[in-house]
């Protein structure tokens, strides 16, 4: 058979050629078949969203100002009984009641909780839960914390040490709108770190509930985890516990640079005789940006022992810890801002420079 | 009252009728911008509850379009999200009478309205 002139791999014979044309075509009718497939799905289910979107709007819309004493089936037309058979629906059904749920506040949120439960919607939001793929999990756990399902409460603990960091989040978000702050307790057990970003969801999260219950701040600030102890001097600093200072003032003796510096948040919003010294004492000259936080620090609650420390800190090799040291000196110092004209090298650079600078921020 | 509700959340829009009806007002619903300021000139409203984000004309559209209106002034209460506090404030500018955030209870709806309700008889 004659072979086509193409470049050496390319070589094939008109058999070849057609096999593979055949093949293409094959591939393209399998792929096209699938758009269409796919695209007669979606269109289905937006068509069924649109019908199932009246009846849905109508059951929660009166639901939500339903009376107690009223009888609690008595809304769920035979219609709608039906459509609960047909899990799409259900779970379009659970995303509304999260939406709305999420848009109103009051004893409307009640209503809703209650019309979850009344049709048994907790039961697929569990089965979730229980399925083995993350994304079911965390998903599971996200409608069963919005709807307040506190009976599920022990198998959502399961999950705390999930290897999968957004089912840990989950859970910890689901645990602090069951319980608000005892819901804490995760951080007792949990190997895993807690992400800054999810710290912040969860503090939050506490903003929205009464603060209690504060007892075991103590037990988290010498957690081996390093990141609960960072999350627990930033609630100790945020709800102004000043009874765990002394374990904030052993915080900074740890090796992370993380809880260094939330120590010194802590320390710098609740001072007490002494704190300036222990900054000075825990001084390393490990990490450029803790050192300039206990310099900064030393300009709010540095006493005149520090001037010294200050005055060293002058000569530092670095330029932002010399202007650091002389903005604190700049306040501490009995001279107060005069010092820097009296300063040896006070018409030499980098200080010229950085005593003009602390001039102007002082004029401005 | 008259009261045109814009809202493109059905179920939302469901719930604040449902309230505004069992407080004895006509409601005119609208889920879209467009609509709304279509039944705004045919209806003449006398309140107006709008949320912000809404498809074919936003709710600042429908204030901006309110408030040039010539004749009779027509109240508006702008429903609007958390983090949404710079449209709230270009709302106002636009001349919005009133905002509440979400989440919302009806309840706190229905008081404000009430409001409305008394500066509409008084008038």
């Amino acid at each position: 058979m004659q072979g086509y002139n193409l470049p050496g791999f390319l070589m094939i014979n008109a058999y070849q050629f057609i096999n593979i044309i055949y093949a293409l075509l094959v591939l393209m009718i399998l792929l096209f078949s699938f758009i269409l497939c796919f695209t007669f799905y979606k269109r289905k289910i937006d068509r069924d969203k649109k019908i199932w979107q009246q009846d849905i709007a109508e059951m929660i819309s009166q639901a939500i100002f339903q009376d107690d004493e009223e009888e609690e089936s008595a809304d769920i037309s035979t219609r709608v009984k039906k459509l609960l058979k047909n899990l799409s629906f259900r779970n379009y059904m659970i995303d509304e009641l999260i939406q709305t749920k999420k848009n109103l506040s009051g004893s409307s949120n009640g209503n809703i909780k209650k019309l979850y439960e009344l049709l048994e919607l907790d039961k697929d939001s569990f089965k979730r839960l229980l399925k083995p793929k993350w994304h079911f999990k965390a998903r599971g756990i996200q409608e069963l914390g919005v709807m307040e399902q506190i009976k599920y409460e022990k198998d959502i603990f399961k999950l705390a040490n999930n290897e999968n960091e957004l089912v840990r989040n989950e859970m910890q978000c689901a645990l602090v709108s069951f319980y608000g702050f005892s819901g804490l307790r995760f951080l007792d057990v949990t190997e895993y770190p807690i992400s800054q970003w999810q710290q912040i969801q969860l503090l939050n999260n506490l903003n929205q509930v009464q603060p209690e219950n504060f007892d075991d701040i103590k037990k988290w600030l010498q957690s081996s985890n390093e990141s609960v102890v960072v999350f627990s001097l930033k609630l100790a600093a945020l709800y102004n516990c000043y009874d765990v200072y002394n374990n904030v003032i052993d915080c900074l003796q740890r090796p992370g640079i993380l809880v260094k510096t939330n120590a010194l948040e802590y320390l710098k919003k609740m001072p007490q005789d002494g704190t300036s010294e222990h900054f000075v004492n825990h001084y390393t000259a490990e990490n450029k940006s803790y050192n300039l936080s206990v310099i900064r620090a030393l300009k709010d609650i540095g006493t005149e022992q520090e001037i010294n420390f200050l005055l060293k800190k002058l000569h530092d090799n670095d330029d932002d810890i010399k202007a650091a040291a002389a903005k604190s000196l700049s306040c501490l110092h009995p001279l107060g801002i005069s010092f820097l004209q009296t300063y040896l090298f006070a018409d030499e650079n980098p200080w010229k420079a950085i005593f003009l600078q602390i001039t102007n921020e002082r004029a401005a | 009252m008259t009261i045109l509700v814009a809202e493109d959340d059905m179920i939302m829009l469901k719930t604040i009728e449902f309230r505004l009806k069992k407080d004895g007002h006509t409601v005119i619903t609208s889920q879209d911008g467009r609509e709304a300021l279509r039944k705004i000139e045919e209806v003449s409203p006398e309140l107006i509850i709008t949320d912000i984000m809404m498809p074919f004309a936003s709710g600042l559209e429908i204030v901006e379009a309110v408030k040039k209106r010539e004749g009779k002034k027509i109240p508006v209460i702008v429903l609007s999200s958390m983090g949404q506090e710079n449209v709230v404030l270009e709302a106002f500018q636009l001349g919005a009478d009133d905002f509440i955030t979400k989440p919302f209870s009806p309840n706190e709806l229905s008081v404000r309205v009430k409001r409305y309700v008394q500066d509409f008889v008084q008038i």
